[in-house]
């Protein structure tokens, strides 16, 4: 009951705000949502403390059957590798829900989507059944679609339909892949028991690893699937971005873990080879086109796109490691991304720009914005993997457990490690330092080097979220065995099964 | 969405050189006279004057007492070496006299006027020549580090010298602008030409006072700059300090962004124009901006009507210190101001038409200069 605890907390949550009588004000559905999301934070904390690390397979497993004739049933469970997940869900949503400010059109909606997305990812980590899994994987596709095309910015419904196109398909790929195992194999066993040649030919596992690859791989993104998400995050609104890469793009790599290496270890070995350099090549394009932007949360979003690529390397090399490397970068990508998309919107909502042919010398140590340009430094120094920041801990480890196996991917994705950077420094010489400016040059410079810029002070309030990830970055940087100790026994669990069918 | 609000990016206009000039022609204040610019005016000059006092009885303190002291780590103490002081010290409850040091530093290194022409001359390496002749008696480490390196304790004595009478001309500006925030509120000064003049008056009268500067060691009293140099306060002093700190001042990194190997800083100093009256207010509180210290100073010693003034502004107690630093570039154009109307060649009500031409070119050179600073800072 307690896994289900973590789907009941949001959904009621969501009935409950949706139902709320009278027409509230949107600071008391705030609060409302916050309440709901402690609960929740507090319920995921309590599934930790439950949870035996020692142990590598599923546990607090609920099962009920429900849908027998399609082989659709109520199982969840929680392992090393979702775990850490949900932890990241609960505290992303929570941060969410406390930086949405300004919320002036339909809040009921609004909070009560937020809550709901986070319910469905929750469903999806703990899923240990196909079907269920992809109808939770289904159900925070509307929620995001409407979130970014009724709350987003003014190019809102291109970003939005397009996101909706790119993971509608993704969708269909992997309702596909799954209905084609139990075509295939003749059977609706829709459990996560890992499909072997003895089941089904390597063609179809090769077949159907691709669909979920493609499927997958549209959510992650991964280069050249990856079209919707700048768009997606330049038009969502700073909480949704925190959601969108913080937590749903961690569905696709988690997806990949899961029911890719997991369900189809024969065909991923096959593949894995290919898969490594798709990696790589991810990585690059990420890295060089975030190179190419001028937009700041363009910037940080090709970023996302070249982070991922990591996940997919040490998803190839399919070593102990490497595999604890992926768990490491989806975590530290979570709350670093979170983080940097918390402090650009902080920059767009004072300056009204992120235009980094505008922007200058927000360091300002009296008039611009001091402590976010250091948390901002701070955050692009963890992206860029520094030393006692969650960035080191997960780029080495995916590198350290990927370099045996796939050498050439691995440092062709270190070089991309290099280039971010390469672009994070770009983004804060471009924007941070100098002379403070928040509008293009004009034909007089000395005009433009007389101007007095006077932005709003950045309130408490809005910087102790940001606070609370940068802790959470260098805690994780820090102190890599909290996490490490949670997911170590499952992932090696996992990487064994694998070598053991390869 | 947010967009880019007109409100948050202010452009003030800048004046043009016969604008200055005919302004100084005229009579006319440099800046503009309201209430508002009365009460930043005299609060921060008051604020200065209280920091000045400080900066002022420090470098007299140093030159006296710390000269030639190879290791003056006490020399912000004013000679009080008890445990209190040194805690508030360390633990930087103090002025910032490295400012002041900043200052006599840019003195030093402009050298212009007649204290810095008596620094290179004869009489002053002679006094300089039994300075050290005594000071070796007593001290090993001089009289080795003296032949090794001749021009060594020369330059130390220079620096010496300048710091002292930078002290000298503090102590006056501190008193005069002490006096104007009295003069404020007993209703003597009401208006912007009114603090003008009331500097002037006071420039003038002190313009005469000698400068000079002896040590004493061994119980012997050595002049450094002996009181037939005949080096005054106004000539000597005041106009080779208002042209290195006002006027030319120096380029850091963090105001000036400039590119050295290109000649982007011009090699000929009297064309720097990095001074108080050019200085750019907004990166005030930047990494290794002097001025930031005397902010920093001036905030400690605010009148609370301007202190109330400045909460009410802006970021409130946010941007203070740049906040004093705008105030304080008015108040040093209303000091200039001062100091041209005093040192204007002849009167402004004079009729003949030759004092009138040299009276216009004096006005026309520094209207020159003035204009390429920050006269936006005039009008509001």
């Amino acid at each position: 009951m307690l896994l289900s605890s973590l789907l009941l907390i949001p959904f009621l949550g969501t009935a409950v705000l949706l139902l709320w009588p009278g027409k509230p004000a949107p600071g008391y559905l705030r609060m409302v949502t916050i309440v709901i999301l402690v609960l929740q934070l507090l319920a995921s904390a309590l599934v930790t403390l439950r949870f035996d690390p020692a142990q590598a397979g599923m546990q607090l497993q609920e099962f009920h059957s429900w849908v027998p004739g399609i082989g659709l049933d109520y199982a969840l469970g929680v392992d090393g590798l979702s775990l850490p997940l949900v932890l990241i869900n609960a505290a992303l949503t929570l941060v969410s829900a406390v930086i949405t400010r300004d919320i002036d059109k339909r809040p009921r909606i609004y909070f009560a989507m937020l809550v709901l997305i986070s319910g469905a990812v929750n469903g999806a980590f703990l899923a240990e059944n196909l079907l269920l899994f992809f109808l939770f994987y289904e159900l925070e596709l509307i929620p995001l679609w409407l979130l970014i095309s009724v709350w987003g910015g003014a190019n809102k419904a291109y970003a939005a339909t397009k996101f909706l196109i790119f993971t509608a398909f993704s969708g269909m790929l992997i309702l596909g892949a799954f209905l084609g195992l139990a075509l295939l194999t003749g059977s609706v066993d829709f459990s996560l028991t890992p499909v072997l040649s003895d089941r089904l030919a390597m063609g179809g596992q090769i077949v159907l690893l691709g669909a979920l690859l493609v499927g997958f791989g549209i959510k992650i993104p991964l280069v050249p699937l990856h079209n919707w998400l700048p768009d997606a995050h330049t038009q969502a609104s700073t909480p949704v971005s925190v959601l969108l890469a913080g937590v749903l793009l961690k569905l696709g790599t988690y997806g990949l873990l899961r029911f890719g290496l997991q369900l189809f270890p024969e065909a991923w070995a096959k593949l894995a080879p290919g898969l490594a350099i798709w990696a790589a090549i991810s990585v690059l394009y990420g890295s060089l086109a975030a190179i190419a932007q001028t937009d700041m949360k363009r910037m940080v979003a090709f970023s996302s796109v070249g982070h991922m690529g990591y996940v997919l390397l040490a998803a190839a090399a399919n070593t102990p490691v490497s595999l604890l490397g992926a768990v490491f970068q989806m975590v530290s990508h979570g709350l670093i991304s979170a983080l940097l998309f918390l402090l650009v919107g902080i920059v767009y909502r004072k300056t009204g720009t992120r235009d980094l042919k505008v922007l200058h010398g927000l360091l300002n140590p009296e008039k611009g914005l001091p402590f976010t340009g250091s948390m901002m430094i701070v955050a692009v120094m963890a992206s860029a993997g520094l030393p006692g920041m969650a960035g080191f801990i997960s780029e080495f480890l995916v590198f350290r457990g990927s370099i045996a196996a796939f050498p050439l991917a691995t440092l062709l994705s270190m070089v991309g490690s290099g280039l971010t950077a390469v672009y994070f420094l770009l983004l804060v010489n471009r924007a941070f330092f100098g002379r403070l400016s928040i509008t293009p040059d004009s034909e007089d410079p000395r005009r433009d080097a007389r101007l007095d810029v006077q932005l709003a002070v950045v309130s408490p309030r809005e910087t102790i979220p940001a606070m609370a990830l940068v802790a959470g970055v260098v805690g994780l940087g820090l102190l890599p065995m909290s996490l490490s100790r949670l997911s170590d026994a499952s992932l090696t669990a996992l990487a064994l099964q694998a070598m053991g069918v390869s | 969405m947010p967009v880019i609000s007109d409100d948050l990016v202010v452009s003030q206009r800048s004046l043009e050189a016969e604008e200055v000039a005919a302004k100084l022609l005229a009579g006319e204040t440099l800046l503009t006279d309201t209430p508002d610019h009365l009460l930043e005016v005299v609060g921060v000059l008051e604020s200065y004057g209280e920091v000045l006092d400080a900066y002022s009885k420090n470098l007299i303190f140093q030159g006296e007492q710390q000269f030639l002291n190879p290791f003056p780590l006490f020399k912000y103490l004013d000679g009080d070496l008890s445990p209190a002081k040194i805690w508030r010290h360390l633990n930087h409850d103090r002025i910032n006299f490295e400012y002041a040091e900043y200052c006599m530093k840019a003195m030093l290194w402009h050298g212009t006027g007649g204290l810095d022409a008596y620094l290179d001359s004869e009489p002053f390496r002679e006094n300089c020549q039994a300075i050290i002749n005594a000071k070796r008696r007593r001290d090993p480490l001089l009289a080795l580090l003296h032949p090794l390196f001749p021009q060594f304790l020369i330059e130390q004595i220079r620096n010496a010298a300048t710091t002292h009478a930078l002290g000298q001309f503090w102590r006056v500006m501190s008193d005069i602008f002490i006096d104007l925030a009295k003069a404020e509120r007993d209703g003597s000064v009401r208006s912007i030409p009114a603090v003008v003049e009331f500097i002037k008056q006071g420039l003038v009268a002190a313009a005469a006072n000698p400068i000079h500067y002896g040590v004493s060691i061994g119980g012997q009293h050595f002049w450094v700059l002996p009181p037939e140099a005949g080096l005054t306060f106004l000539v000597d002093v005041a106009v080779p300090y208002v042209e290195a700190v006002f006027l030319r001042g120096m380029p850091f990194l963090g105001t000036v962004s400039f590119n050295a190997q290109a000649q982007q800083i011009s090699p000929d100093q009297a064309r720097f124009t990095y001074g108080a009256l050019y200085a750019d207010p907004l990166p005030t509180m930047g990494a290794g901006i002097p001025p930031s210290l005397l902010m920093q100073d001036m905030y400690r010693h605010l009148p609370e009507p301007l202190h109330q003034w400045y909460l009410e502004r802006t970021r409130g107690e946010g941007d203070v210190r740049e906040k004093i630093c705008r105030s304080f570039q008015k108040s040093m154009f209303c000091v200039t101001n001062a100091a041209i109307n005093g040192t204007m060649p002849h009167p402004l009500s004079s009729s003949d038409p030759e004092q009138q031409a040299a009276n216009r070119a004096y006005a026309g050179a520094w209207a020159e200069r003035l204009a390429l600073g920050r006269t936006d800072c005039l009008g509001r």
